[in-house]
């Protein structure tokens, strides 16, 4: 017994003996943890891109989970509580301002000038305050323009709005726009060179000067004439080739209107009125989607990386690919598939036309409602003059 | 002199007849057409006609297979579960809450009662991100359990429709029960709970209904757990403009399968509706 | 007067409270003494161990609390954070890191708990000492004190209200009243857009927000007054009208010699199966300019163009009204239905033989007795319609908007206007103010008529 003990008693110390030597000073693998929100129609694609940005990056021990919280919701999300909130999240670039203001948004600084030349100016410059970048630019389509039916208008015809108006009376159909409401009818004045400014902190408008009057007249002609039509999308696509031949409104209806219009599916850039005589190309808002790392996010190189590599130029093919959405990035947005798709090359035409949302203010919605509600209704109580002075008061306040 | 009470008798419930019947079809109509939705083929939000083309039973097929989306069946689960323990925590605190400032009486009664009808006046919406914030000190965040808190939580806030019928119980009956030597504990679930059916199925009913209902409070304690959302929050999500298009129907479908449970616990509770009339027991 | 002399009856009570308290040390053994260090010390010395146990467990949480987090939320409140969030440049990294500031926001809110906390415990501190000086009485009368088993008894019996009361209590304070107070707090604050945490902290500033609330544009007092004559009448409209219209249905279903009452109850019981925000988007698509019903009117050829239900301003009033009434019939046909069940029969049976025919029966019997029981139901449904913000905003989202107004529309009510303030502008400080001065009129309204109305008054009697 004894003999047997002290022997196990040698293997065990002699065993220890070699585990120490084999103890050699390991590489330290860091441990990181990410939360990323995506809507939850992204969710498989996601966690496809995610896996891959895992594989790519093998010196580190990634925990990355995936929340749904859509893009419309970042903000309200986030500041409810900054600190639950995910260390890399998409938004839309109308909430740029809020976030920035509130330092939700960690500057990006790695790799800028790379970032900043693969991508659509205009995205980059949504996504840019001060001077400072805050954001990857991930899509490029959340602008408007004109779907038409095929059928009805030719290509020449779409390009005058008096004209769709008065080929759409003769064929008894309608053209549809939602000029109650600001995002829409900022088109006339942004085409008519009106401006939006923010001083410090408010909001300026010029839209009752000469020009602006000028601008709700047309406004007012137009939403005058028997072949308009409001509403909002429900209307339109119910309308769509039956009621309705045109009408204003943006790649998110692409899939649903090419269903409902079928070979007569077309669109192309929002026309030309008429201001006092003469023929002015209609402005637009462009929309992008960023993706963006939170400020309090405890591993921001990490977290950095992980959202250039879901913007990078290869996920936004795919993000095309798979979901529709238009490219931020100069090389995908030249890809074969992109420029074929009807409603992008349909935005891409618009975009030199259209200005980006950062100088507007919350305050500016309400009035530019009101205004084109006065006008749908043809609630003519009010001069022009008085009613563009109110919106401007308003929106300043 | 009787067969002419009898006429008049018949012509009056005729005339209420014909008018809840009218009633009952208006009431109904636009439920009706949520139903003809829901078993609409054709997608769409806006339709300017009311029957369908084409019926089909996809939209509530689709609800419960095609889940990738959204995942109908585990939110449905989700806000039955939430219901029932709500409504029974709800019930039990609403109603001992009332019978304590109906029937005792305490230094504190009168002040209790004023400051709980002010509480609900002040119209604030940053009290869901306090309660949030609260429920995060507790670690109690996104969870189910969250949610029954906070729809349990303001319920004794609400006495003031039993407390009424509450009073209108004669004293007496407690005061025969206190000299057979019954203590307030036992005259409660004893006497005054039987007697008072109407007002019970009615507060179990509205704290029953009110997780199906609510999408606001849920948004602001689940955030991103989409797994546990409740029904309410994740039909709304299919009204956004990306999806309204294609799963309106099927929204139509879900809001139809909510109604059910509802009215099924409504059915089942009205026999206990009819409470045993008051008049006789004090006489003895 | 008859207030002044209530005042003078409550100092009294508390200076007497407060003296008590001072007595029961200086007069207390020894035991009593020690109770008033630790607390439970006069419980479980004396034969109470399970109370005293309580007590003692008690003050030890709650020193603990204080030390580690109850202290700095204090602190914190006096000017809710002086740490703003910095960016420091790191050459090595490559990166403006950022440093972490003070949340004004959680301070606030940690601070007014942790307020409500030591109230809380100060309570808890003087039940226990109370019950220490009355274990001493006892002892002294030659009596033991309750036991755990006697309490039990005791809390079930006479002091039922207490047990019954606590846990509503607590929730109510956790869920309501916390959240109330701050939420009352940030009108004194300048929580705004400039001042959104994480990035900025925001500071108390008094009562400025009250002045310039008062000091306004035309604009903003004109759209202020009229909103609220508009919510007026809606919450009168809505509540009068849904609340008899409920009791008539309900009268007609509860006829004598009406067949299958449950079926005509369950018929609008579904209504309100049906969740609200559905219900009314199907109404706001059902009566749109394009919407279903005008398409209908104009198909049978009834009339000619479409029908503004919901954008012409009056038509919109009308219109919400209608849809609340179906909305809000059913509940109110529910509670009437259950309370007429429980009127006595001898009342009707007793007026029958006086010679009261039914409308008089319905006068003289039905009417007071409803209007008794629900006396606080109608008071708390008016304040409600007055903050029904589901009803318009889901149905007309306050439409239709109007340049007459700031940033409202023509059926907005008060509390949907403040909504969009809020979410448009994020003035958080400009919405609590606005906030407070609706909570204090209706408040004050409703105190008055509550305590006011035979429901109150007239309580013994009807018991």
């Amino acid at each position: 017994m004894k003999k047997l003990l002290l022997s196990m008693l040698m293997i065990l110390m002699t065993l220890s003996l070699v585990a120490c030597k084999a103890e050699e000073p390991v590489a330290e693998v860091k441990d990181v943890t990410l939360k990323v929100w995506g809507s939850q129609e992204d969710q498989s694609m996601l966690s496809g891109m995610i896996e891959e940005f895992k594989a790519a990056n093998p010196g580190t021990n990634w925990t990355i989970e995936l929340g749904v919280v859509g893009e419309p919701d970042a903000r309200t999300r986030y500041l409810e509580d900054p600190e639950a909130a995910a260390d890399v999240f998409a938004f839309p670039n109308d909430q740029v301002m809020d976030l920035v203001s509130a330092g939700a948004l960690y500057e990006v600084t790695i790799n800028k000038a790379a970032i900043v030349a693969a991508n659509i100016q205009s995205a980059v410059d949504s996504a840019t305050v001060g001077g400072k970048l805050y954001g990857y630019p991930m899509t490029a389509d959340n602008g408007y323009f004109m779907y038409y039916d095929k059928s009805v208008f030719s290509e020449e015809d779409v390009k005058s709005l008096d004209k769709m108006l008065e080929v759409a009376q003769a064929a008894g159909r309608k053209v549809f726009m939602d000029v109650s409401n600001g995002w829409y009818i900022a088109s006339f004045f942004i085409g008519a060179g009106n401006k939006f400014e923010m001083v410090n902190g408010k909001q300026v408008l010029d839209f009752n000067n000469a020009t602006g009057v000028k601008v709700g007249e047309a406004i007012k002609a137009f939403t005058a004439h028997p072949a308009f039509l409001t509403g909002d999308d429900n209307v339109l696509k119910a309308g769509l080739g039956s009621t309705v031949a045109a009408g204003v409104s943006g790649t998110w209806n692409a899939n649903d209107i090419s269903t409902i219009l079928g070979a007569n599916y077309g669109a192309t850039k929002l026309p030309e009125y008429t201001l006092g005589g003469v023929a002015t190309q209609m402005g637009s808002f462009a929309g992008f989607k960023l993706m963006g790392v939170n400020s309090l996010t405890e591993f921001p190189e990490e977290a950095m990386a992980l959202a250039e590599f879901l913007t990078n130029e290869a996920n936004q093919v795919k993000r095309f690919e798979v979901r529709k959405l238009g490219p931020a990035n100069k090389n995908a947005a030249q890809n074969a598939s992109v420029l074929a798709d009807v409603a992008l090359s349909a935005l891409a035409k618009q975009a030199p036309y259209a200005m980006s949302q950062n100088s507007v203010a919350g305050t500016y919605w309400g009035p530019a409602e009101a205004f084109g509600l006065a006008l749908e209704n043809k609630d003519y109580t009010k001069s022009i003059q008085e009613m563009l002075d109110a919106l401007v008061a308003q929106a300043g306040n | 002199m009787i067969k002419n009470m009898k006429s008049r008798e018949r012509f009056s419930n005729g005339i209420i007849y014909t008018v809840l019947s009218f009633l009952s079809f208006i009431w109904l109509l636009p439920i009706a057409w949520l139903v003809l939705v829901s078993f609409r083929a054709e997608p769409g939000a806006y339709t300017d006609y009311i029957f369908p083309k084409t019926y089909t039973l996809d939209n509530y097929i689709k609800l419960f297979t095609d889940t990738k989306l959204f995942n109908y069946p585990r939110w449905f689960m989700n806000t039955l579960i939430v219901a029932v323990v709500t409504c029974a925590v709800s019930t039990i605190i609403v109603l001992l809450t009332s019978y304590a400032l109906s029937r005792l009486r305490f230094k504190l009664r009168k002040p209790m009662m004023n400051v709980a009808l002010v509480l609900g006046m002040f119209p604030g919406f940053m009290s869901m991100i306090a309660v949030y914030h609260i429920l995060k000190a507790f670690n109690l965040t996104q969870s189910l359990f969250a949610l029954v808190l906070v729809y349990s939580g303001g319920a004794a806030l609400g006495y003031y429709i039993s407390k009424g019928f509450f009073d209108t119980i004669p004293k007496s009956i407690d005061e025969s029960a206190m000299l057979d030597g019954a203590s307030k504990n036992t005259i409660f679930w004893k006497i005054t709970l039987p007697l008072s059916k109407p007002i019970v199925i009615y507060t179990i009913l509205t704290s029953f209904i009110a997780p199906w209902m609510d999408f606001i409070f849920v948004s602001v304690i689940m955030k991103d757990n989409y797994a546990n959302y409740t029904v309410a929050l994740g039909l709304f999500q299919m009204l956004s403009r990306e999806n309204i298009y294609q799963y309106f129907t099927r929204f139509a479908a879900g809001a139809v399968l909510i109604a059910i449970p509802i009215t099924l616990l409504f059915i089942y509770m009205q026999k206990y509706y009819i409470s045993g009339v008051t008049g006789g027991s004090v006489k003895g | 007067m008859q207030s002044t002399q209530k005042f003078k009856n409550l100092l009294n009570k508390v200076s007497s409270q407060i003296s008590m308290f001072f007595k029961g040390f200086a007069e207390g053994n020894i035991i009593t003494k020690g109770s008033y260090i630790v607390m439970g010390l006069g419980q479980f010395l004396r034969g109470q161990i399970f109370k005293g146990v309580m007590y003692l467990a008690t003050q030890i949480l709650f020193f603990y609390f204080m030390i580690t987090s109850g202290v700095s939320n204090i602190i914190g409140l006096k000017d809710l954070g002086s740490k703003m969030q910095e960016r420091v440049w790191n050459e090595a990294r490559g990166i403006f890191v950022v440093v972490k500031g003070d949340n004004s926001m959680l301070m606030l809110l940690f601070g007014v708990a942790t307020i409500f906390i030591i109230i809380g415990f100060i309570i808890t501190y003087i039940m226990s000492v109370h019950g220490s000086i009355q274990n001493e009485k006892i002892i002294l009368s030659g009596k033991k004190p309750n036991n755990l088993r006697k309490d039990i008894e005791l809390y079930l019996n006479d002091k039922y209200h207490v047990t019954v009361l606590t846990l509503p209590v607590i929730l109510t304070f956790l869920f309501t009243i916390v959240p109330l107070v701050f939420m009352i707090l940030i009108a004194f604050t300048n929580f705004d857009r400039n001042h959104q945490p994480p990035g900025n902290l925001f500071t108390w500033v008094g009562f400025e927000n009250f002045s310039a609330v008062l000091w306004n544009d035309p604009l903003k007092s004109k759209t202020f007054i009229d909103l609220l004559v508009w919510t007026l009448i809606w919450a009168v409209l809505a509540t009068g009208l849904n609340y008899i219209f409920g009791m008539v249905l309900a009268l007609m279903i509860n006829k004598k010699g009406i067949k299958i009452k449950k079926f005509w109850r369950t018929i609008f019981v579904v209504t309100i199966a049906v969740p609200q925000f559905v219900s009314l988007l199907l109404m706001s698509q059902l009566l749109a300019d394009l919407g279903t019903l005008n398409v209908i009117l104009r198909e049978f050829g009834f009339i000619e163009t479409f029908l503004p239900f919901l954008s012409n301003p009056t038509w919109a009033k009308v219109t919400v009204i209608i849809v609340n009434l179906w909305v809000g019939v059913p509940y109110s046909m529910l509670i009437t239905s259950g309370i007429l069940m429980n009127i006595p029969t001898d009342l009707y049976e007793s007026a029958k033989i006086d010679g009261a025919n039914a409308w008089v029966q319905f006068w003289k019997i039905t009417l007071p007795y409803m209007l008794f029981v629900t006396g606080p139901y109608l008071i708390t449904q008016f304040i409600g319609n007055i903050n029904n913000f589901n009803v318009i905003y889901l149905l007309t989202r306050g439409g239709p908007l109007s340049l007459d107004y700031f940033q409202a529309g023509k059926t907005d009510l008060l509390v949907t206007w403040l909504y969009k303030l809020t979410v448009n502008e994020q003035n958080y400080s400009f919405a609590s103010t606005i906030g407070i001065f609706i909570f204090l009129i209706s408040a004050f309204f409703s105190l008055i008529v509550f305590n006011k109305t035979a429901s109150t008054q007239k309580e013994e009697d009807f018991q």
